[in-house]
């Protein structure tokens, strides 16, 4: 690499002139870190300083930069230059617009934002992306219900080929089984004839589609963009290059036969809404028990869903199933009563407009819940909340149970793999905070959701993934597949492999199709990403990864056990092999290595620290005391941002350091700065749980269970546990954060001075 | 559910909701009900009445027959419409209660001396004798209706009321008050009642 040429640019506008002395900041550069280089520039957006900018970058006078303006969350296509690393001090958020104007105290904190730049430019790289070049573009699409169907055909469509792998005979799933569907366009009042056939002969007759029925898929491994799976086909297995996965095993229905409390199996006319469905599709329904015509027919909702001892969750599409059904038997027979009793009815989206419709035709709607069914007097009793009362509905000629939806995320044909591992795997996948298994952090006994272990589901991988982590794709308490559901639903926890449809989260066939669809850009996105070296959601476009310097490494293996994504083998000898297209780039595996020598080219153990003691720490006389605030960059440091754009003032005395993820905080930096004299530490991420926020899934999870050890050795040196504190802190939290960062600088204030100052 | 007949025990009928939907003036539209209350809220006599339109119409779905065409509900209607001009789902809740009280006289619910009954017979013959209704005629009638003994008892308790009222102007003496194109009311009347035979 060449000679490095610094420079400063610092950006008098946007009220930072007005707030701190911004020649002083260039003596900073200028004494300090003997920056010669440095600009100072009344808008430092404008058109002719970036193009000022461009041409010191095109003589050769500078070939990475700090940018002293605003925050980095903003003006990244201005001051991106080609080859050039540039690190952003957020001096308009985070100084000028929070803190009062000219003081003593922002003027020291505008310095040490030029400080902690400067550090932090010194241990930067321009990456050199780990691209895999050659790839495969082949999407494979396991399962061929409607939403292995749709994503298919977009792939193919928007120019990929597409393997299409089906366990059964024939393509559709369980919608071939439906007589009709629910509304999916404008103005969603109408039931619409199953179109599945015209989705399957469309798929067909596409020739990027290439479609192997009554198969499986026995083992995969490799990465996105080059991922090798055994497809077991015809007694054969075939060896497939494929970039990106798409699983879209779907679901299942509750089984019934569990049901004996609401008259299941009692007498023939008791029956699910699938078996319903069924007798729909045969024509006009009549009673199975004497083939009588069926008049009056109840529904009951929630037939074993959110209910403790069934299906805790709502599968969200029973009730527009169950007023579809409802639907075709009043509009088919003017004389016939269709009775729905359900809790609450959940018609999400649209489907509120087919529950008019329901109305409208004469549908009967009862609010309460099922106390009794007697199947052979076909009676059910239902607690009215309406009246207060509970009511009788006799001399019904059918009962239809509404069940719900059991995800498909795993084979439940298949023998578990290695049962006993196997299901251990599957517990800590599914629990976000569970115990880590291997030495060095302290955790209770037993998981701290005892009803997460049951939530473990029967059966075998669908993949059978030849990874460190285990074979299955991470899951949730209630057996769907994990994923960030607010922020990036379709993204697993296996980088290039994506659930669609009902394996993910309840849905309905029109949600399902949507869900395919956008599981096959992310497909795309992942296979393109790994060509050029180029993370996924959420770092989308970072070219870095993860440095293992082998010389050091003890092959502890938490790096491997700890990685949300399953991005970390071992080979032969113990030591951890980085999958670079399956890595997410959060850092978690930094922030675990207890040598610090998981490194990145922008971003390292040795950085942080060293922005950490860039800072100067006035001494213990000068009653200003000092507050590491290590902010996830992905929601709790643009809440600051916006505190900062709100104009709330906070503690003058706080340093805010951005971090990829709470899960990349190595113990090392709160030793640093124990030692060199911050009064108080404070981790501020995502929300952590079953409920968690974190975008890297178990990242703040694991500060956490970092930050538990951190209380002993604070101890051992005598110093105050409560100087290093953990807090939670949402993108919506900007109106809290200030009142946070104040409570703390309180806290801190109050404690004697931090005795490590001045050693 | 053929027509219905009183019975007395406590029974739920399945059929009573949609004989109501097929035989009741805006009866299909009750099913749109979405059980809010805004009509029971806005009712200025709904303090009178057994239930509310809310809750009546709730028992109509659960099949109460007996206790719904036995309600007073439907009787102490007085036809404001604020609950029809409130009601979110535009149920014609009005028409529904008007026509379950003739219904429910029809059927043999309000048999015998029936104070709501009586009340509203009493009235209409005088709104379709006259064209107006005169307090005397009507009071009278309703009175006697309900029995020689008590209408005489309830016509001497009122009598103070109404020599104040006389006295004030506020009761008129003579021939009652008519309206000037009675024949051309009675044939409006004529023709509405054919209209509704033919129906």
């Amino acid at each position: 690499m060449s000679e490095k040429k610094p420079g400063v640019y610092l950006c008098k506008g946007c009220g930072i002139s007005d707030a701190v002395d911004v020649g002083a900041l260039e003596k900073v550069g200028k004494n300090e870190f003997r920056i010669g280089h440095c600009v100072v520039s009344d808008a430092l957006c404008s058109p002719e300083s970036v193009a000022s900018m461009q041409k010191d970058v095109a003589d050769g006078a500078v070939n990475r930069m700090v940018v002293g303006a605003c925050s980095p969350r903003v003006m990244a296509d201005k001051f991106r230059f080609d080859g050039v690393p540039v690190v952003r001090a957020n001096l308009r958020e985070q100084v000028a617009w929070s803190q009062p104007a000219h003081e003593e105290d922002t003027e020291m904190l505008a310095a040490d934002s030029i400080r902690m730049a400067a550090a932090q430019l010194a241990k930067t790289q321009q990456p050199t992306p780990a691209a895999l070049g050659e790839i495969s573009r082949t999407i494979l699409v396991v399962g061929g219900g409607v939403t292995g169907l749709t994503a298919a055909l977009e792939a193919a469509q928007s120019g990929y080929d597409a393997l299409l792998v089906e366990k059964s005979d024939a393509l559709g799933g369980w919608s071939n089984k439906w007589s009709m569907r629910a509304p999916h366009a404008p103005p969603y009042r109408d039931i619409y004839g199953n179109d599945i056939e015209a989705l399957i002969a469309k798929v067909k007759a596409n020739g990027r589609v290439r479609i192997l029925t009554n198969a499986t898929v026995a083992k995969t491994s490799g990465q996105p963009g080059a991922f090798d799976v055994v497809i077991a086909h015809g007694g054969q297995e075939v060896t497939e290059k494929v970039g990106a996965i798409v699983v879209a095993t779907g679901w299942r229905p509750y089984d019934a036969t569990k049901l004996t409390h609401l008259g299941y199996g009692a007498s023939p006319d008791v029956v699910t809404g699938i078996e319903f469905e069924a007798m729909l599709a045969k024509g006009a329904p009549v009673k199975p028990s004497n083939g009588a015509p069926v008049k009056n027919i109840a529904f009951l909702q929630c037939a074993g869903s959110r209910d403790p001892n069934h299906l805790p969750y709502c599968s969200s599409v029973c009730c527009t199933a169950s007023i579809k059904q409802a639907l075709q038997v009043v509009k088919g027979d003017k004389d016939a009563m269709a009775y729905i009793v359900y809790e609450e009815l959940r018609t999400p989206g649209t489907a509120e407009e087919f529950y008019r419709e329901a109305q409208r035709n004469g549908v009967v709607f009862m609010k309460g819940k099922a106390t009794s069914v007697d199947g052979k007097a076909m009676t059910v009793s239902y607690s009215d909340e309406l009246l207060g009362e509970d009511v009788p509905l006799g001399g019904l000629d059918l009962i239809v149970l509404a069940t719900g939806m059991v995800p498909n995320s795993t084979n439940v044909d298949a023998p578990a793999i290695e049962p006993e591992k196997s299901e251990a795997q599957l517990k800590d996948d599914i629990n976000p905070v569970a115990p880590i298994k291997v030495s060095g952090y302290a955790h209770g006994e037993g998981s701290p959701w005892p009803h997460i272990d049951k939530g473990v589901p029967p059966g075998g991988p669908i993949l059978n993934l030849q990874y460190r982590q285990g074979p299955h794709i991470p899951i949730l308490a209630d057996g769907f597949s994990d994923s960030h559901y607010i922020c990036f639903p379709y993204e697993t926890r296996r980088t290039g492999i994506y659930t669609a449809g009902p394996v993910r989260r309840p849905m309905d066939m029109a949600e399902s199709a949507e869900d395919a669809t956008g599981a096959v850009l992310k497909a795309i996105q992942a296979l393109e990403g790994g060509a050029i070296g180029s993370s996924v959601h959420p770092r989308v476009g970072d070219l870095t990864f993860p440095k293992i310097g082998h010389e050091k490494c003890t092959k502890c293996r938490r790096c491997t056990v700890e990685c949300p994504f399953g991005a970390i083998d071992e080979d032969e000898q113990g030591r951890p092999t980085v999958n670079f297209a399956r890595c997410r780039r959060c850092g978690t595996c930094m922030g675990a290595c207890p040598v610090q020598t998981i490194t990145f080219d922008n971003y390292n153990p040795q950085m942080v620290n060293d922005m950490i003691e860039a800072n100067e720490i006035p001494d213990e006389f000068s009653e200003k005391p000092r507050i590491l605030v290590l902010a996830c960059e992905n929601d709790a440091y643009p809440a600051i941002d916006m505190a900062g754009i709100a104009r709330s003032h906070w503690s003058p005395f706080v340093r805010i350091v951005p971090v990829r993820c709470l899960g990349s905080v190595t113990l090392q930096w709160i030793s640093t700065a124990l030692q060199k004299g911050y009064d108080g530490i404070m981790l501020m991420g995502c929300k952590s749980g079953d409920d968690y926020q974190c975008h890297f899934v178990k990242g703040s999870a694991l500060a956490k269970e970092r930050l538990g050890k951190v209380g002993e050795t604070l101890k051992s040196l005598a110093l105050e546990q409560e100087r290093v504190s953990f807090e939670e802190m949402s993108i919506a939290d900007s109106c809290r954060a200030p009142t946070v960062l104040d409570a703390f600088a309180k806290l801190v204030g109050d404690l004697p001075p931090n005795p490590m100052k001045g050693f | 559910m053929t027509t219905p007949a009183p019975a007395a025990a406590k029974t739920y009928d399945l059929s009573f909701a949609r004989w109501v939907r097929d035989n009741v003036n805006g009866g299909d539209k009750l099913n749109l009900c979405m059980q809010c209350g805004a009509c029971s809220g806005s009712c200025p006599i709904g303090v009178q009445m057994d239930y509310g339109p809310r809750k009546l119409f709730m028992m109509i779905r659960a099949g109460m027959k007996e206790e719904v065409l036995s309600a007073n509900t439907q009787w102490n209607c007085t036809s404001c419409y604020r609950c029809v001009v409130r009601c979110p789902r535009g149920v014609p809740v009005t028409y529904i209660l008007q026509d379950l009280a003739a219904k429910s006289a029809e059927f043999g619910y309000a048999k015998g001396p029936h104070e709501n009954k009586n009340f509203a017979q009493a009235f209409w013959w005088s709104a379709a004798t006259f064209g107006r209704t005169d307090e005397r005629l009507v009071t009278m009638r309703y009175f006697f209706s309900l029995g020689f003994g008590e209408g005489f008892k309830r016509a001497m308790a009122n009598l103070k009321t109404a020599i104040g009222m006389v006295k004030t102007g506020r009761m008129h003496i003579g021939l009652p008050h008519m309206t000037k194109g009675r024949k051309g009311l009675k044939a409006a009347l004529a023709k509405a009642r054919e209209i509704e035979q033919r129906n």
